[in-house]
């Protein structure tokens, strides 16, 4: 073996561990990848629950289109709008209902374990703004016989 | 005189039978629904806390509206591909529904604190796909909450969702477990 060819032999060598580790590193960190932080980024949208409500009855698919991602990464939004109802889900988790009322539908707004607490100086009535993503549009439903709220999870008051 | 005393009591008597006589219907918006599949490989669950559901008590009517984005599983990318086109395609077809009948419902009686079987018979809509359901659920009542569970499985070949090679066709159930709880108060 020429001292050319070792060379090569050694380059190749190093470049082949390198890959592996990168590729290795790569597919473990996509396996663990942590969730969105729907807090920590930045709003796509910012509207109040009427409007957004308003947004989804006209046009559903539109709504749709503008709002939701392939992926269920959806729009992250900053909503404002009056506090109506205010009710914990099975999880524990606190779900802060914005809803004027004149509106046919609102805006469920889902806190996590970590903002709950924020609601605990949230009073009914009071107008605030909720940042959160969306999961699904308002619509009426003929089988419920009633409207449904547009649902927004990971939800956070914000000042 | 005293027949119109007797008539008018009997009005009394009669409309608040009526209005006692649980005549509407009974909403939730605090549900919780579970997806689990069981591989050799692995385990996969997913959980869902913002379904809504009604259930009407004079005609057994059940209906539970899913919305597929708040499926949470533990790791973010089984939830991207949960989402994604090949999986559940949640853009297109962002609600899946349940509605069904409940076949039994004169052994169950929603004025008195009981645990009762509940048999439901409708259909189930996942990702634009309708397949005829019947299942066995309980209908408990307690106080003024109603609550409803039940747990069936699902093939998921028949909503759409097959896998044929890869990592999803030995990791994910060709069958899988849905757990549904609802709790109903009078609103």
């Amino acid at each position: 073996m020429t001292p050319k060819m070792k060379k090569i032999l050694k380059i190749g060598a190093i470049l082949l561990i390198a890959g592996l580790l990168i590729g290795g590193g790569t597919v473990l960190y996509m396996f663990n990848m942590p969730h969105r932080n729907v807090q920590s980024t930045a709003a796509d949208f910012s509207v109040n629950a009427s409007q957004l409500v308003a947004e989804y009855l006209e046009n559903p698919s539109q709504a749709n289109e503008k709002y939701l991602a392939d992926d269920g990464d959806s729009k992250v939004l900053e909503i404002s709008g009056t506090v109506t109802k205010i009710s914990e889900d099975f999880n524990g988790q606190k779900v802060v209902l914005l809803k004027s009322e004149t509106d046919k539908a609102g805006v469920s707004c889902t806190f996590t374990k970590e903002t709950n607490q924020n609601v605990s100086t949230i009073q009914l009535g009071e107008t605030i703004k909720i940042k959160g993503v969306i999961r699904s549009g308002a619509s009426f439903d003929p089988d419920l016989e009633m409207y449904e709220n547009v649902v927004v999870e990971k939800s956070d008051l914000i000042k | 005189m005293k027949k119109s005393i007797i008539l008018s009591v009997a009005i009394v008597l009669f409309s608040v039978a009526g209005f006692s006589q649980v005549s509407g219907k009974l909403v939730s918006s605090k549900t919780h629904i579970k997806f689990f599949s069981h591989t050799s490989v692995e385990d996969i669950q997913a959980n869902n806390y913002a379904s809504v559901s009604t259930i009407d008590q004079a005609t057994g009517d059940v209906v539970f509206s899913v919305p597929m984005q708040s499926f949470e599983f533990e790791k973010a990318l089984m939830q991207k591909h949960f989402n994604q086109e090949g999986f559940l395609d949640t853009k297109q077809f962002p609600k899946a529904k349940l509605k069904g009948k409940i076949t039994n419902l004169s052994e169950i009686d929603f004025s008195k604190d009981g645990s009762y079987n509940a048999i439901i018979e409708g259909e189930l809509t996942i990702k634009g796909k309708t397949n005829p359901i019947k299942e066995k659920g309980t209908i408990t009542v307690k106080g003024n909450v109603i609550s409803a569970a039940g747990t069936f499985s699902i093939v998921l070949a028949d909503y759409g969702v097959a896998f044929e090679k890869g990592k999803p066709s030995t990791n994910i159930a060709k069958k899988v477990e849905i757990t549904v709880h609802a709790e109903y108060k009078p609103e």
